[in-house]
């Protein structure tokens, strides 16, 4: 049997060694020169930056990604981060971080809350366990519940941190399936040489097992033959299959499927596609000589005006900055409204640092933008349509296909774990 | 090398260029550092640098 899958990300990827490990030919075709997609390192004045992820898997080494990994015997470790903390300001007043302010722990949350909202926090953590409200979004759900701007503060920057949307696009089924994913899988941890780690994992994995990565190699179409997807197109050759895999998302991959989607049998597809919308953010790198997190864990930003988080990876791996020195990265979620003023969102980014870490020295190294074509994730958390498509040997995987509650790249692995087993049972 | 508007200014040509000949805001500019090498050309994962024939 012989497997193709379209695109080296680490969907694409994870898909390959899982294949070849159970006995598949595969060959995988990747655009670029490298390979890792939106989750590998690049190297710049010898620190380790990254394509797209913070060099974190949000469950760490008992996550979703992490028990894929160990499945398909890839060599990488992933060591837990600190305990997330959160910066508020000494007064919860203050409606920012500029007359001062303290960090606490993540799972001490509920401390600025009034005795009477602390008591109903936690009688919710339980009833929500056995009753899991739905039908709403996360803001909505909040605001019925607590009179009190900190807790909606705190869910803008943790789901802005989490899934890159704000709290009033958070369904609440999500939600909850990611509270409870957090019960079940833990904390974030770091993989030891950043996202590349695992990526290398990976294609030793594949290599060893048979397959092959072919890069600078664009797929310019899927062959679909009766119905089922046949094979594809790189170069001015085709290629034969019995399986395609696409880490394109779904909207990408029905353009190489071109005329073969135009019978009308497809439309609803094509009409589901129309609606699902990539999202947006930014990461701004920084350099320090002193930690300017001082532990290896989030830190949540949620009074700062763009700024939903931050992590400082050194505190795992030194190597992923040169000796001495600290890599620090924010990310930001930008809301949809906000994106034609790109510049705009990325100055207020630049301003939230400095009042995050003021007196701080630090020196940015560089501003990544994601979006469009490139973005935080092909389709919206929660929103995604799954792993199939209506053409049968033809699934899609990575940030377009995510499995439900399943936080960046954890999502990612689901997505590939439940498409590994609708194929091979 | 003109960059053209599929560029989301994710800095990964700033990051593979050795001239330092890149810098990114937003979107990415090739400034008078550069020495038409075209690398960056093929690490775009968007096809926004344009090389001139």
């Amino acid at each position: 049997m012989k497997a193709i899958i379209i695109g080296a990300g680490l969907g694409g990827l994870l898909s390959a060694a899982k294949l070849s490990q159970v006995g598949y030919q595969v060959e995988v075709f990747e655009r670029l020169p490298i390979t890792g997609g939106r989750f590998t390192n690049l190297n710049y004045r010898g620190f380790q930056l990254s394509s797209g992820a913070l060099h974190t898997l949000p469950h760490g080494p008992t996550g979703p990604l992490t028990q894929f990994l160990k499945e398909v015997n890839a060599d990488v470790q992933i060591i837990r981060s600190d305990q997330p903390t959160i910066r508020i300001p000494l007064e919860k007043s203050n409606p920012n971080y500029r007359k001062g302010f303290k960090d606490i722990f993540f799972n001490k949350f509920f401390t600025p809350l009034s005795n009477k909202d602390r008591l109903k926090i936690a009688l919710l953590i339980v009833s929500t366990r056995k009753n899991r409200p739905e039908g709403s979004n996360l803001k909505t759900w909040i605001r019925n519940q607590f009179n009190d701007e900190w807790l909606l503060r705190l869910a803008d920057s943790f789901c802005g941190w989490s899934l890159n949307l704000k709290s009033d696009s958070v369904p609440l089924e999500e939600f909850f399936e990611m509270i409870e994913n957090m019960y079940r899988f833990g904390g974030p941890g770091v993989p030891i040489g950043g996202c590349k780690g695992v990526i290398d994992a990976l294609e030793t994995v594949i290599v060893a097992n048979g397959g092959r990565i072919y890069n600078k190699t664009e797929v310019s179409k899927i062959l679909v033959e009766n119905g089922r997807a046949a094979g594809i197109i790189a170069g001015d050759r085709a290629y034969e299959a019995n399986l395609i895999i696409s880490n394109l998302g779904h909207v990408a991959t029905a353009f190489l499927c071109s005329e073969a989607l135009l019978d009308k049998t497809y439309s609803s597809y094509l009409k589901m596609l129309e609606i699902l919308k990539p999202s947006a953010g930014i990461k701004i790198c920084l350099a320090a000589d002193e930690p300017l997190i001082r532990h290896s864990g989030i830190l949540l930003t949620p009074y700062a005006k763009r700024v939903n988080g931050i992590n400082e990876v050194t505190h795992v791996d030194p190597n992923l900055a040169p000796p001495g020195k600290h890599l620090t990265m924010s990310h930001q979620h930008i809301a949809p409204e906000n994106l034609k003023n790109l510049r705009v969102e990325i100055e207020l980014g630049l301003e939230d640092l400095k009042e995050i870490f003021p007196g701080k020295k630090y020196e940015v190294l560089l501003i990544q933008s994601y979006h469009d074509g490139w973005p935080v994730n092909r389709v919206a958390s929660g929103m995604d349509p799954g792993n199939e498509t209506p053409i049968p040997e033809l699934y899609v995987v990575g940030d377009g296909a995510k499995g439900k509650g399943g936080i960046e790249v954890e999502g990612v692995a689901l997505g590939v774990a439940a498409t590994m087993k609708k194929i091979l049972g | 090398m003109k960059i053209n508007d599929n560029c989301v200014g994710c800095g990964q040509c700033v990051s593979f260029c050795n001239q330092g000949a890149i810098e990114v805001k937003g979107k990415a500019k090739v400034t008078a550092a550069c020495i038409g090498c075209e690398i960056c050309f093929l690490y775009c994962p968007v096809k926004a640098i344009e090389v001139s024939v």
